[in-house]
């Protein structure tokens, strides 16, 4: 059985979810922006983001940040969190508008790291591709552009990423702001994983937050 | 940010208000509508583009139950509120977010509804937050009733009187809406669904326009169930009391993270704002005709003061100081010149040393109103592009991050974070409603589901953390070892472009009252009448004396 969630919903609530497995805010930031853009071109961002922070949760996160000094990036636990993969390449968006071209080795769900990398593009007004085995993702300013074997999108780890900017074609898929339809099991999962980071209610919160005085008037 | 079409006064910039003084906590818990408002400038453009209005539904029955629709015609589209009244036993009204049934539920429809989605929001729209809304709709909301007005006025209208004008007046509105939720929340469309449509670009315009028709809806849902009642001895309201009737809010800690949460549309906001009144400023003259609407304004504050109530003790010192700002005011306007040599940044000038801060914010509000040519197309100017301010420069020498923060931060590295007061409290998320509080760090568990709100405290930690980094690397390098840093970065990089983006104050101080922050937003909105029932909740008054729809707008055919 699937749901629709809203694409503000889906950012909410994988920043949230990833915040739970104790992802820095900035990091869970991207990971709700990387999501979001996904599931607006119908991609499976929201899902591939639960499966990696399920893979990473309860594990020491910096293992898996790229040293970034020398190509390829790579990690201490051999795989590289594609959302601070991502934010470090875009971070280093400057570089690839210059002809620099990144390499990564041992890269999770490179999608959601094409998906990171590419708000930067959306700024620049360029375009960042992406690829990985067959498959390359074009992240423009308001599309994307997918060439290659399609079944290669979703790969939970690639042996080699390679990041750029490239000419200026035009997007083949523009992003809807509908609604996106996700797995209802796999939404809750999101809902749970977030829902941890709520404080539960105490006597203090709650007499906290009321008018104080009566509020049916 | 977008660029503000500047006024031709080539020396506005010198009159313009900088951060330091604008963004403080008290000076925008301060603030009151201007015309820049979100609540004017949707009704401006409605009567602008000629919309019309009609009552399309109404399906209510003797008691006062069942559904209505409103619905406003454009030239490129149509919008409709969907309206259900229920019966609401007395002991269940509550205008807290943990409430779960209402007087009254809406949900403002993009278009016009057919049947079919009238019985599918019926099914879903009295249950609010547990219900699910659609692509189609664009917020959701609901309101109670005043226990305090509601049986009296439809005692008085069935029995042929109008009601008594002073507890009417009190109160100022029939019923209070107590949460109005769009952009996407509970499945409601995305605001980038509406975001490229003009009368929808602006900030809270599917909003307001659904707050302006649960107005509508009030007065007509009480004079149906006085006719019930009295038959043909029942009367309408009459029409000058019936502009006395505005519509209820209450706003808890819910909307106080608002603000931080959007830096870039805060400074859009803020910014605007102080462009409009830089601009009123650099007038080196003033006409008759201006000065007449100044006064007129100024009168009509006052008497709008004079029923401004509180019993909160803060809000009610305020009030004490502006009446007596008022004096000051009068006493300046009838001795100085108005007219000549720069008469309103004279004024305002003089009002930086002799009015309470209340009495500076109301003036500069007044200051607008003569000018809605001068200023009105900043309206324009009050919407972001969130997604570029969200966009990091690694590229950025650690130096210029120092020199951003030296310049722009004082505010948040001078506060001592070691003594307990500088860091008393932490904004979380409850698990009961999934709502923002405060709680209290050093008496209260919790604190480890903190939110970064605390931006000054962040900003310090971050200034810390750079200290042993050289100046000459780029911060690309300092974030991928500190991403816990990214977070608070992004902001500072922020105030290159949005330099009122960040409200200058500890937000975690023993000292912060989020009513501040309510109030802030609520004047942007357009709200009047503030009175903080505690020092995290707050009771407003949203178009009290606008027009009613079909006094502003045509009916449609």
């Amino acid at each position: 059985m699937s749901r629709k969630i809203t694409l503000a919903e889906i950012e909410f609530y994988i920043r949230k979810a990833a915040r739970a497995v104790a992802l820095d805010w900035g990091i869970c930031e991207e990971a709700g922006k990387a999501a979001r853009w996904l599931a607006a071109f119908d991609l499976p961002g929201p899902e591939l983001l639960l499966a990696h922070l399920k893979r990473i949760d309860g594990k020491n996160y910096s293992d898996f940040i790229p040293g970034c000094d020398q190509g390829p990036w790579q990690s201490k636990a051999d795989l590289v969190c594609p959302v601070i993969g991502g934010a470090a390449l875009a971070d280093r968006s400057a570089q690839m508008l210059e002809g620099k071209v990144f390499e990564l080795s041992n890269v999770a769900f490179p999608l959601l790291l094409a998906a990171t990398v590419g708000q930067a593009a959306r700024c620049h007004r360029t375009v960042f591709t992406t690829s990985w085995a067959g498959v390359s993702l074009s992240c423009h300013e308001n599309g994307i552009r997918i060439e290659g074997s399609r079944d290669d999108l979703f790969l939970d780890k690639v042996d080699s990423v390679t990041c750029r900017q490239s000419e200026d074609l035009e997007p083949r898929q523009l992003p809807s702001t509908m609604a996106y339809s996700i797995d209802e099991t796999v939404w809750k999962e999101i809902d749970a994983l977030a829902f941890k980071t709520y404080a539960p209610a105490t006597e203090e919160s709650r007499a906290g937050a009321g008018a104080g005085l009566t509020d049916n008037d | 940010m977008k660029t503000l079409a500047r006024h031709n006064a080539k020396n506005v910039d010198e009159f313009r208000r900088p951060p330091e003084i604008v963004m403080r906590l008290a000076r925008m818990g301060s603030f009151h509508q201007t015309r820049l408002s979100f609540m004017r400038t949707l009704l401006r453009r409605l009567k602008k583009e000629n919309w019309c209005f009609e009552r399309a539904v109404w399906e209510i029955d003797d008691q006062g139950f069942g559904r209505a629709v409103y619905s406003v015609y454009g030239p490129e589209r149509n919008y409709s509120l969907v309206a259900f009244s229920h019966d609401l036993p007395d002991h269940m009204r509550s205008d807290r977010v943990i409430a779960t049934a209402w007087d009254a539920t809406f949900a403002l429809f993009d278009g016009i509804p057919t049947t079919a989605d009238l019985d599918r929001l019926e099914d879903n729209v009295p249950k609010q937050e547990a219900g699910r809304i659609s692509d189609s709709e664009l917020s959701l909301s609901r309101a109670n009733r005043s226990v305090r007005l509601w049986q009296h006025v439809i005692e008085n209208l069935a029995e042929g009187k109008q009601p008594d004008r002073e507890q009417l007046e009190s109160v100022g509105y029939l019923i209070r809406t107590t949460a109005v939720y769009g952009s996407g929340k509970f499945g409601a469309a995305d605001r980038l669904t509406i975001s490229q449509r003009p009368e929808l670009s602006g900030p809270f315009q599917a909003e307001m326009l659904s707050v302006w028709l649960t107005r509508a809806f009030s007065v007509d849902l009480i004079e149906h169930i006085a006719k019930a009642r009295g038959g043909d001895k029942a009367v309408v309201i009459e029409p000058g009391l019936r502009r006395r009737l505005g519509v209820g809010n209450s706003t808890g800690l819910g909307m106080a993270p608002f603000l931080m949460n959007h830096p870039a549309l805060l400074n859009n906001w803020m910014a605007s704002r102080e462009e409009a009144i830089a601009r009123v400023r650099s007038l080196q003259t003033a006409n008759q005709a201006a000065l007449d609407e100044f006064r007129r304004c100024f009168e009509a504050a006052i008497f709008n003061v004079l029923q401004w109530y509180s019993e909160h003790p803060v809000q009610i010192e305020k009030l004490e100081n502006l009446n007596t700002d008022f004096g000051s005011i009068s006493a300046y306007l009838d001795k100085e010149n108005l007219t000549d040599d720069f008469p309103w940044n004279r004024l305002y000038l003089w009002s930086e040393n002799n009015l309470s801060l209340e009495g500076q914010e109301l003036l500069v509000s007044l200051l607008l109103e003569p000018y809605g040519e001068l200023v009105d197309d900043l309206s324009a100017c009050m919407d972001a592009d969130e997604h570029l301010s969200f966009f990091i420069d690694g590229s950025m020498a650690i130096k210029q991050v120092k020199s951003i923060i030296e310049s722009q931060c004082a505010w948040a590295t001078s506060v001592d974070y070691e003594q307990k007061e500088n860091r008393a409290r932490f904004w979380y998320t409850s698990a009961e409603k999934l709502e923002p509080r405060v709680g209290e760090r050093f008496d209260e568990p919790g604190a480890e589901y903190e939110v970064p709100l605390g931006v000054g405290y962040y900003i310090d930690q971050m200034v810390e953390a750079l200290k042993s980094w050289d100046d000459n690397q780029i911060i690309a390098d300092f974030l991928v070892v500190h991403p816990e840093h990214r977070h608070t970065l992004r902001r500072v990089q922020n105030l290159i472009e949005y330099p009122y983006s960040e409200i200058q104050d500890n937000l975690i101080s023993a000292e912060m009252l989020p009513i501040d922050l309510l109030r802030c937003k609520l004047s942007f909105f357009g709200a009047t009448k503030f009175d903080p029932r505690s020092d995290r909740w707050v009771r407003i008054c949203m178009y009290q004396d606008a027009p009613f729809p079909h006094e502003l707008l045509a009916a449609a055919s």
